[in-house]
């Protein structure tokens, strides 16, 4: 059987037949085409390296996108671990100093111009379809490191939250706060770079 | 004055009004969980009365579905990025060396 296993894994045409595609998903995940260029050349080297271990039960490429995916989250973790004393606290409580008003009998209440203006973010044509997903791009480059890698594992690699909890080394309650704070950005974001 | 379910109903639901901040964070944590019903009483008052919330509410559900268009449009043309050819080669380069060292 370890013939026919070799025989299923073509390292020769990797690059010709998978580059663009692990460059297209790796790119929509850490937004740096040098990192993307890079992480593309890791995950076809680890892949050569791990090839007896492929058992065909899936096709080449998922095998190849699965490697690629466990690259992507070790740069999230090694992202997060480096800034995670920049952040500490912050991300057990609620409270958000840079959209809410702190002042009584204020608190709590939406900063002026953090809150929602418009109406919808969602585009009218096809173009503008495209357009705001470059925005989405764009928007996700601007979240804090650590929020990003929460957003990014929740709404791209719809991974569940135990799964995160354990990557990130964080509790669901940090979570919860977290994604709520990529949340709160990635809609201002929008609203203010897209709709305007 | 007897004190009815109408009252009791008015001293739940003034027991804990929340403000906007918490409210925004149920209407993102109800993305994650399913809340409770105190929580879950707590925004849908919020809502009632706050037009701002109302609003977030709305636009984090777009958000929530622009991602998922956004997760999906990568496997399909329009989105796709190609690998320049320098870097192709690079790394095929790098790839082969790998090989022939075996």
């Amino acid at each position: 059987m370890s013939d026919s296993n070799e025989h299923k894994l073509d390292p020769q045409k990797w690059v010709e037949r998978y580059g663009d595609y692990l460059f297209s998903y790796a790119l929509g995940r850490v937004n740096d085409s040098g990192k993307a260029e890079d992480l593309v050349q890791e995950t076809f080297l680890a892949g050569l390296k791990a090839r007896d271990r492929f058992r065909g039960a899936s096709t080449e490429r998922t095998w190849l996108i699965s490697i690629l995916k466990r690259k992507i989250i070790d740069t999230y973790r090694k992202k997060y671990s480096s800034k995670e004393s920049a952040f500490g606290s912050h991300e057990e409580t609620v409270f958000d100093g840079d959209f809410y008003r702190s002042e009584e009998p204020f608190r709590g209440h939406w900063l002026e111009g953090t809150g929602p203006n418009s109406h919808s973010l969602l585009p009218e044509g096809e173009l503008e379809q495209e357009e705001l997903m470059k925005y989405i791009n764009l928007c996700i480059e601007n979240l804090p490191a650590p929020l990003a890698a929460a957003f990014i594992m929740r709404m791209i690699d719809e991974e569940d939250s135990v799964t995160i909890c354990k990557e990130l080394s964080i509790t669901p309650s940090n979570l919860w706060v977290m994604l709520h704070r990529a949340r709160l950005r990635m809609r201002e974001c929008l609203e203010n770079k897209w709709l305007s | 004055m007897a004190k009815g379910p109408g009252y009791r109903m008015m001293v739940f639901m003034s027991k804990r009004m929340i403000s906007c901040d918490e409210a925004s964070f149920l209407v993102s944590l109800r993305e994650e969980r399913k809340l409770n019903f105190r929580r879950w009483w707590q925004l849908k008052m919020h809502l009632l009365t706050c037009h701002l919330c109302r609003k977030y509410a709305k636009q984090i559900g777009e958000l929530n579905y622009s991602m998922e268009v956004y997760r999906d449009g990568c496997s399909h043309e329009s989105c796709s990025h190609q690998l320049s050819p320098d870097a192709g080669s690079r790394i095929d380069k790098e790839l082969n060396r790998e090989l022939n060292a075996k």
